[in-house]
This record gives C-alpha cells, sequence and structure tokens, in this order.
C-alpha cells in the first residue's frame, strides 16, 4: 500500500458522487476542446486555405462580418506595379446558402489570377473562359451538395454547370464552390467590386519589406487593410468575437466545473473528518492530509479532463457535421489543445481542492477521540 | 486478580530503568473559555517500562490527561513533559505521535476502508520505509497478535476483539516506546477484554515499553504495575498503589 492508495481509495469509495463530479467536469473539458478547437480551427483552415493559394499578404476589410466587406476593384490596379508585388489576384468571396448546404464558401477569382493555379483537377475541367456560366467544386463541397462534373448546381438565382472537381490541397479550398469573378459580381449584384486582394510577393522579399509593403498599401487602399497572409483571420473583428465567445463560454464551464470539484471534496473532508484526525492522531503531518486532498481533486481533474478531451473530440466531430457549419472549417484537435484542456483540467481540480484541503489541515486530531 | 500476568507486570516495573518518561507538573486544562475545568492542577510521573493504570469515574478527566500525553491536546497551564521536554513545545507534534507513541482507542478507529494489513500500515507512511519493508513489518505485527489470518479482511469483517488486535498492532506500526491505550477493553465482552489485555502486558512486558492505561475498570488497574486514580480533574491524594510482586 502506498500513499496514493489512500489516494484513489478516498475517491472510490463514494462513486456515484465521484462519477457524477467527473462528468461535470469532463462536460466543462469537453466545452473547452469543442469550442476553442472550432474556432482555431477556422483560424488555422483559413491560414492553411492562404498558404495553398499561395497568398503573402491579403488585402482585405473583415471588419465584424465572417466575410470581408466589398470595396471596389480598382483598388488592385493600385497596388499591381508596386515594388516586390510579383502577382496579384482579386477575389469575392461570400458564404452563401447554396442548394442543401445552409453555408459555403463561394470563391470567385479574377481569371487566370494565381489562386487559380494551385488547384488541381480531380475530375472534369476548368472553365474555359471567365463568362462560361460554371463552377469547380473543391472535392469536399462536392461531397458536401453530392454534386458530380456535368451536374447543375444552383446559387441565388442563377443556375451553373459543374465542370471540374478540384483538390486545392486545404480544407478551405476544398471546401469551396469556386468560379469567375465576373459570375459572382453578377449573383450577387456587385459589379466592379472585390472584397479581396491575394498578393505574391517576390521571392526574395525580407519580413521588414512585406511590413513595409503592407503599410505602403494601407496608405493606398485605405478601404482595405493589407497584412501578412498569417495574420490576417486572426485580425478579424469577426473571428476575435468567435474567439472570445468559445473562450468564454469555456470559462463558464470551468468555473462550473471547480463549483463541483468544490463541493465534492468540500463533502469529502466534512464526511471523514474523523478519518482525518484520526490519521492526524496517528503521527499523519497536516501536510500530509492537504497533499491527500489536492491529490484526490488533482486526480478528479486529470481523469475528468481525459474524460472530456474524448467527448470533446466526438462533440467537435458531431458538431462538424452540424448543416450549419458542415465543411466551413475543420476542427483543431492538436495535440497542444488537448494537453492544454487536460492541463486545465487538473488545475481546475487542484484549484478546487485548495480550500477543502486548508479546512481539513485546520482540524484538531483530539475529535477523533472524542468520538 | 491473575497472579502470573501480576508478577509479570511487577517483574518489568522493577527492571525498568529509573528514567522519567513523563512528568506533569500542575497541569490544568479548561475547555469552553474556562467553563469546563477538566484537570484542576495535575501532579504525575510516569517511569520508564512501566504500567501505569489512570483510573476514576467517567468525566474526571482521564482521557483529557492521555490525549495531553499523546500531545492531541494542549495544557491550558502547568507543564508536561515528555523525557525531559516540554510536549506543548514540541517544534513536531505529529513526528512525535508518530515515533514515540503509540494509541489504542477504546472504540479501536480502524479506518474502515481499508484491510487489517493496510490499517496497520497507514501510520508508517510517515517513516519513509519502502512499501514492501511496510507490509513485511505489518504481517509481523499482525502474527504477533494473532491475526496472520485475517490480513485481508476489512475492519467490518472482523470482530471486536480482532478489531482491537489490529488496532494494537496499529500502535506498534513505528516502533514506539510509550503505547496510551484509553479504555481499550471497553467495547469488548470479559472474555476478549481478557484476551486483549493479556495481549498489552504481553507486549509491554517482551517490549519493556512504557504502557499509560485508561480505564474505569478496578479489575483491570489491578493488573498494574501503578495506578493512579482521579476525580473531579484531580489526582486524588494517597491515590498512588504500586504492585510489589511480593
Amino acid at each position: 500500500m502506498t500513499f496514493f492508495t489512500i489516494v484513489i481509495r478516498g475517491l472510490i469509495r463514494r462513486p456515484v458522487r465521484t462519477g457524477l463530479t467527473l462528468l461535470g467536469i469532463s462536460i466543462g473539458i469537453a466545452a473547452v476542446v469543442a469550442l476553442v478547437g472550432m474556432s482555431r480551427g477556422l483560424s488555422k483552415s483559413w491560414e492553411a486555405g492562404m498558404r495553398a493559394r499561395g497568398t503573402d499578404i491579403v488585402v482585405s476589410n473583415m471588419g465584424s462580418s465572417l466575410t470581408p466587406q466589398p470595396f471596389s476593384a480598382s483598388a488592385r490596379d493600385r497596388i499591381a506595379h508596386l515594388p516586390h508585388v510579383a502577382a496579384t489576384c482579386a477575389i469575392l468571396v461570400d458564404l452563401m446558402s447554396v442548394e442543401n448546404v445552409q453555408m459555403m464558401m463561394v470563391s470567385a477569382r479574377e481569371w487566370n489570377g494565381f489562386s487559380w493555379k494551385n488547384l488541381r483537377l480531380v475530375a472534369g475541367r476548368m472553365p474555359h473562359d471567365p463568362s462560361e456560366q460554371a463552377v469547380v467544386l473543391g472535392r469536399t463541397a462536392a461531397d458536401l451538395l453530392g454534386k458530380k462534373v456535368g451536374d447543375k448546381i444552383q446559387i441565388e438565382t442563377e443556375e451553373l454547370s459543374v465542370v471540374g472537381i478540384v483538390d486545392g490541397n486545404a480544407w478551405v479550398e476544398n471546401c469551396s464552390v469556386i468560379l469567375a469573378l465576373p459570375i459572382l459580381q453578377k449573383i450577387t449584384d456587385n459589379r466592379d467590386k472585390i472584397n479581396v486582394i491575394d498578393i505574391r510577393v517576390t521571392p526574395s522579399t525580407s519580413t521588414g519589406e512585406v511590413e513595409q509593403l503592407c503599410e505602403r498599401i494601407n496608405k493606398l487602399v485605405p478601404e482595405g487593410r493589407a497584412m501578412a497572409a498569417s495574420e490576417n483571420i486572426s485580425n478579424s473583428q469577426a473571428y476575435r468575437i468567435v474567439q472570445a465567445m468559445s473562450w468564454g463560454t469555456s470559462l463558464l464551464a470551468v468555473v462550473v466545473g471547480v463549483l463541483g470539484v468544490m463541493n465534492t471534496m468540500l463533502m469529502t473532508v466534512f464526511e471523514r473528518t474523523h478519518e482525518i484526525c484520526i490519521l492526524l492522531a496517528l503521527g499523519w503531518k497536516r501536510w500530509r492530509i492537504v497533499r491527500m486532498v489536492l491529490w484526490e481533486s488533482a486526480l478528479l481533474g486529470l481523469v475528468g479532463g481525459v474524460a472530456g478531451v474524448l467527448i470533446g473530440a466526438v462533440g467537435v466531430k458531431v458538431l462538424g457535421r452540424m448543416p450549419a457549419i458542415r465543411g466551413l472549417l475543420e476542427p483543431d484537435l492538436s495535440v497542444n489543445l488537448l494537453t492544454l484542456s487536460v492541463a486545465i483540467a487538473v488545475t481546475v481540480g487542484v484549484i478546487s481542492g485548495l480550500y477543502p484541503a486548508w479546512r481539513s489541515s485546520r482540524l484538531e486530531p483530539s475529535r477523533a477521540l472524542r468520538a | 486478580m491473575n497472579s502470573s500476568i501480576c508478577a509479570a507486570t511487577s517483574a518489568a516495573a522493577t527492571s525498568a530503568t529509573s528514567a522519567r518518561v513523563f512528568d506533569a507538573i500542575d497541569l490544568e486544562k479548561n475547555f469552553d473559555d474556562g467553563h469546563v475545568q477538566a484537570l484542576r492542577g495535575v501532579n504525575f510521573r510516569v517511569m520508564q517500562g512501566e504500567l501505569l493504570a489512570i483510573t476514576g469515574p467517567s468525566g474526571c478527566g482521564k482521557t483529557t490527561l492521555l490525549q495531553m500525553l499523546g500531545a492531541l491536546e494542549r495544557p491550558t497551564a502547568g507543564t508536561l513533559l515528555y523525557r525531559g521536554k516540554s510536549i506543548p513545545d514540541l517544534p513536531d507534534p505529529s513526528n512525535y505521535r508518530a515515533r514515540e507513541i503509540g494509541f489504542i482507542f477504546q472504540a479501536f478507529h480502524l479506518l474502515p476502508t481499508f484491510t487489517a494489513l493496510e490499517n496497520v500500515q497507514i501510520p508508517m507512511l510517515e517513516t519513509g520505509l519502502p512499501p514492501s519493508e511496510r507490509k513485511d513489518r505489518a504481517i509481523a505485527l499482525l502474527r504477533s497478535v494473532g491475526l496472520e489470518h485475517r490480513l485481508g479482511h476489512f475492519p467490518a469483517e472482523l470482530s471486536g476483539g480482532e478489531r482491537q488486535r489490529v488496532a494494537i498492532a496499529r500502535s506498534l506500526a513505528n516502533g514506539p516506546s510509550v503505547l496510551l491505550a484509553d479504555e481499550p477493553t471497553g467495547n469488548l465482552d470479559s472474555e476478549n477484554a481478557r484476551l486483549i489485555l493479556e495481549l498489552l502486558i504481553r507486549l509491554h512486558v517482551e517490549r519493556n515499553m512504557t504502557l499509560v492505561l485508561v480505564t474505569h475498570d478496578m479489575s483491570i488497574a489491578e493488573q498494574a504495575s501503578r495506578t493512579v486514580q482521579m476525580k473531579d480533574g484531580r489526582v486524588m491524594p494517597d491515590s498512588e498503589v504500586t504492585i510489589t510482586g511480593e
């Protein structure tokens, strides 16, 4: 028998209460995994899409909506000639309801822009010209919509032909409906409007030069904001709101978990007052009693955390299949997030055990003899 | 009185060194802001290797006195020494309780979710002994009290006498030099009470341990090498009886 035998025995003596506490903390941690995983997934998916398109700088006005605000397509001409700019591609991107999918990324690109180049045909062909009433579908988008080459697809009031299925090397790209810029401008009544300019810089451009270029673009294009592709999503007001809501909800869930564990540990200490007094009378140091209570609560956190991570991972998969967000983002279930979640759970356990541990350390051993 | 037991306790007392284990001088203890005076100037001493019985009616303060000897209560006034050191001023009372003192309670106070073997090991966790050594020592102790066949039993599966044997084995876990027993036979039938008392006296003799026994049962007190009678928080004048064994 070791000290930990006593710790574990303390937890399993009340299996129902311990189980309910574990359930409480695991739901809290599952919320952390699911919500933060989704918001991080949004960011990572977006960044991966940028990388796949070969974009170094993005000019857009993310504002507080999920998609950037439109601005004049002439902005592209103002920056195309700048030093270090190797190529530009004007884009109009929107989240739209497409047939049975409630929200889908629809990405219209300047004809012959470099953002077309990374798309690898899996089936069919690319549109012949910018006026062809046609789209190509990312492979996941094709699955979600149940479309194949030759099918028709309804976007708002327009019926377009699916001429190809593509692999864009990124979740965002593969979940998109991709078409020529003029067609979406017409469908959405955004003639001569775009909302993103992808910029590829010359290969030798340094980070400092990229920053200087962004500053210069910001002066030339006040209606948008230029920033390195990796920073684009994290500067989005909408993304910040999503992130804040994720952490806020998670925090609430964690607070509930703290209260649950604290309640359990306080009950444990109250119930075991006699036993703790006996241990003190037998020569146990108060610090050992404190450690016993803290280990019990930390163990609750650890087991609850691991269970929460598993529940959260499954929950995220379920959320990812919900019609409202299906195909929009790839949840981030990185080792970092899972480790962080378990660490939060253990911290919650320890913090929850502090007060009960302090209470237990204040007990007088002579109580045991009076009983 | 069992003459063989009496002779054994007397021999142990005679062979004891003259070293003082406990000295109590004008010891007082108040509870409830002085409304209850549990001890009112107790003076007594306990010598190395003796079996001292503290007797008296319920509420006379004998358990409070025992708790003070075990550093479970602090005196309100007076001096209480263990081998010349002030017990209330011990830097680490838990260390004193873990290594110097063995407690035996009337209600056994075994932990119900641990087996007999585990209960005996619990005090050893403070000693830093490796687990295998703790287990071996606990088995040996339970064997010495005749419970080698009950190692894996939980307290609820043991009789009252067996529980007290486990408690006695637990009190010996860290090899204390003093055993403090508070009504150790109080919850037992007469046959088990006799067996437990014999066991305590045997351990006292074999290990040359100082045994302080609180009891209100005079037939038990008669088997001690010395008895001290208490009443109303005081040691009764001329109450000390020393058994010479002659």
